[in-house]
């Protein structure tokens, strides 16, 4: 007799418990209750760390796909609009030093590579303002889209920065009160075991014993399933990415008018970046850095400095990073979503795309019986290895093409052996062609398409040789990609809203829905 | 509804500010899309397609009248093409509602000393024309509100859908019409027992088809438009 898969409990109840449960029950939503249950277990005393990140576009279907109201996002969570980042000073340092890794593809991606076209012009423009309208819209502080675009849908690509301790129990309501996700408050005291080593129930006080069929870890650095119960091994990544130590500090506007950005700002400093991010009501600012290069006093410092006299009394908030992820993500019948699984500094906002992600395949490749589930769990732990090592690569990419040397920490990250072979490769082969549909990039779910690569390539000064004769062939295509993107920052301009101006019609009147 | 936002014109209708003031038939061309209410969906659905439109200030749904295919020509039939469809929203040019009183745009060219009807009689009182007005602003007023029901109700219900229409015109010019919605057949079609029967009981399954079969006017638009470029009218 096989051993159906029908009861999934979820352990923590932060971002990556509550996104977890909710596309799993969104998925399975007609066998609950019947023949399926989500139950998701939260300790009431331990405290989420929601540091808060940005987010990438894929949560927007994933919201829609779980149900939840983007309207209702806005209003619940602060959320603003996220239509990329701005990079200043990574590349050189100096004061005017910048690029856009914005978050739409450049002009007619599907059909033409406008990299070697943009780099034969050489007309002084950046590669992002060449190809693409969107560094400009966040130039001029406008929004994505106008009150009259329906709910999830863009005009320019977007995803949201928001306050991610609003995030958790928004999510929660939906789940509890919509997808019959059952939410259980108690403190797991002991994990019991089968003899075949699987995990068999959860000891909860004051809830009593837990039994499930699958159990999902999302209780963070604790790892209290994968890690403590399970002994999976976590792989340090501290000698690719030196950041171990974060400070967060939220700033307040001057004016209840002040601009938001509609972006990240990353600004690299001596021994890290300080990322800072615009909700409606404050600015999240903190500075991540790599202790064994700078003191904390003195990256405080640094952090204070940049916020400037606004910031002089505000109380900062000291958060450790270890940089990494487990070995394998699903062991027996327990799987580790979040950052349980690991964590990588917030420079490009991979944590809840990774959860998004991974939930997708729990909830889409749900084992249907114990027997089956180790076959699953293998494909599991192939596909998501395979995105945590290009998201390591892509992070280490902005690090690897500094042409700083002001500080060891930059001179450090410059060394050939703190680069991953991989990307060492890539390196070498971008000298000669620029990333596009190459054999690179053939999952079907990369975490970074090929154009997130060139926007940071070409942003950051790489340049790749030339074949005349390529160039020659496609120029009309590309003269007319170009002429497009003009005529699409005009329209474009004159035409969206000021981004406070949309997030405060939105809280108002609402998106609709189509 | 989008009101005139020359504020400074406007004035709050009086006798005795006003008493020498006529109106005449409303000046202005038609616009290619007009604002319509609930009452007027018959009416209109004979001549004209019904779709819906948003604010662009507030993104609400608000129903309109396609009365030519591109913003600046006039319309493609005539009031008596129409079999006499004027809108509500058209006959009441130049005045609006302000609170619980009337106030009219001073600046409309359909208000004069010397031509067409006198808004007050002898007597002060609101004569024939005004009367006319005052009860096409309740109508519209009352429609506003209808209207707001209306897609509460078919969003709910999931009913409204994002439509393209596209044409290719015999002189060669493409024109897709952009930001308008329609009634979803297939949607109306899956509505369960219990919500059909409500909507029939409460008027809105009757409007619902009104605007889905308005849709046919499209094509019947776009060959008018094609024998007017034709020089036919």
């Amino acid at each position: 007799m096989v051993q159906a898969v029908k009861r999934i409990v979820i352990v923590g109840g932060g971002t990556a418990g509550w996104l977890t449960a909710g596309v799993i029950a969104a998925k399975h939503r007609s066998r609950i209750p019947a023949s399926f249950s989500v139950t998701l277990v939260e300790s009431p005393t331990t405290p989420i760390i929601g540091v808060g990140e940005g987010t990438w576009p894929t949560l927007r279907s994933t919201l829609a796909r779980i149900g939840v109201s983007e309207t209702e996002l806005f209003r619940q969570c602060d959320a603003a609009f996220k239509q990329g980042a701005w990079f200043a000073r990574w590349t050189t340092g100096a004061s005017d030093d910048g690029y856009y890794h914005p978050l739409m593809l450049p002009q007619s991606f599907n059909q033409i590579n406008l990299v070697p076209h943009w780099l034969a012009r050489n007309d002084g423009r950046s590669f992002c303002d060449a190809v693409c309208p969107q560094g400009r819209i966040c130039d001029d502080g406008l929004a994505p889209k106008t009150i009259a675009t329906a709910e999830y849908e863009a005009v320019a690509n977007y995803s949201y920065h928001f306050d991610a301790g609003k995030f958790a129990p928004f999510l929660q309501r939906h789940c509890c009160e919509k997808l019959g996700v059952r939410h259980v408050l108690a403190d797991v005291k002991r994990v019991h075991l089968t003899d075949n080593g699987d995990i068999r129930s959860l000891e909860t006080e004051p809830a009593g014993e837990i039994e499930g069929d699958l159990f999902i870890d999302c209780t963070g650095f604790k790892a209290l399933l994968i890690g403590e119960t399970l002994g999976v091994p976590f792989i340090d990544c501290n000698d690719i990415l030196f950041c171990d130590t974060a400070l967060a500090v939220q700033v307040p506007y001057e004016t209840e008018s002040s601009r938001i950005a509609s972006h990240t700002i990353s600004t690299a400093q001596s021994a890290g970046w300080i990322w800072d991010i615009g909700l409606p009501t404050r600015r999240g600012v903190g500075h991540v850095f790599s202790s064994r290069h700078i003191s904390v006093d003195a990256a405080e410092r640094e952090l204070r400095d940049y916020i400037g006299p606004a910031g002089k009394d505000l109380p900062v908030r000291r958060i450790s990073i270890r940089s990494g992820h487990r070995q394998i993500f699903w062991k027996r019948n327990c799987v580790a979503v979040g950052m349980s699984a690991g964590f990588l500094e917030p420079l490009e906002s991979s944590a809840i795309v990774l959860v998004e992600m991974s939930a997708k395949l729990i909830a889409e490749q749900m084992p249907v019986c114990r027997e089956v589930m180790d076959v699953i769990a293998a494909r599991f732990n192939n596909t998501t290895e395979y995105r945590w090592g290009r998201i390591i690569d892509f992070l280490k990419l902005h690090y690897a093409l500094t042409q700083r040397d002001d500080t060891d920490f930059w001179r450090d990250n410059r060394r050939p052996e703190t680069i991953p072979e991989r990307l060492q490769h890539l390196l070498l082969l971008w000298r000669y062609q620029s990333p596009w549909y190459h054999d690179e990039f053939d999952r079907i779910e990369e975490v970074f398409p090929a154009a997130s690569y060139q926007y940071v390539l070409y942003g950051m000064g790489f340049r790749t040789e030339l074949e005349p004769e390529i160039v020659a062939g496609s120029a009309s295509a590309a003269e007319r990609a170009m002429r497009e993107n003009a005529a699409q920052i005009d329209k474009l301009r004159t035409g969206l809203p000021r981004h406070r101006d949309l997030i405060r019609k939105i809280v108002q009147h609402g998106l609709q829905p189509v | 509804m989008r009101e005139a936002s020359t504020m400074t014109t406007h004035q709050l209708l009086n006798p005795q500010d006003h008493g020498h003031l006529r109106v005449s038939s409303r000046k202005a061309p038609e616009p290619h899309f007009v604002q319509i209410v609930p009452s007027e969906f018959v009416g209109a659905a004979i001549s004209c397609p019904i779709l819906f439109s948003k604010d662009p200030a507030t993104g609400a749904f608000y129903a309109g009248a396609v009365l030519a295919l591109k913003p600046g020509e006039r319309a493609l039939k005539s009031t008596e093409e129409r079999g006499g469809f004027e809108p509500l929203s058209l006959q009441r040019d130049g005045f609006f509602i302000s609170g619980e009183r009337i106030a009219i745009d001073r600046a409309n060219p359909r208000f004069s000393e010397t031509e067409g009807e006198p808004l007050f009689d002898e007597g002060q009182q609101p004569g024939t024309a005004l009367r006319r007005i005052q009860r096409v602003l309740g109508q519209l007023h009352e429609g506003i509100e209808q209207t707001a029901v209306l897609v509460r109700e078919l969003m709910s219900l999931k009913l409204l859908e994002p439509i393209d229409v596209s044409f290719s015109f015999d002189d060669g010019e493409r024109l897709q019409l952009e930001g308008l919605y329609t009634v979803s057949r297939d949607s109306l079609r899956e509505l369960d027992d219990a919500n059909a029967l409500r909507l029939f009981r409460n008027g809105h399954l009757q409007l619902a088809y009104t605007i889905a079969g308005s849709l046919n006017q499209l094509a019947i638009l776009a060959h008018l438009r094609n024998r007017r470029l034709a020089g036919d009218r």
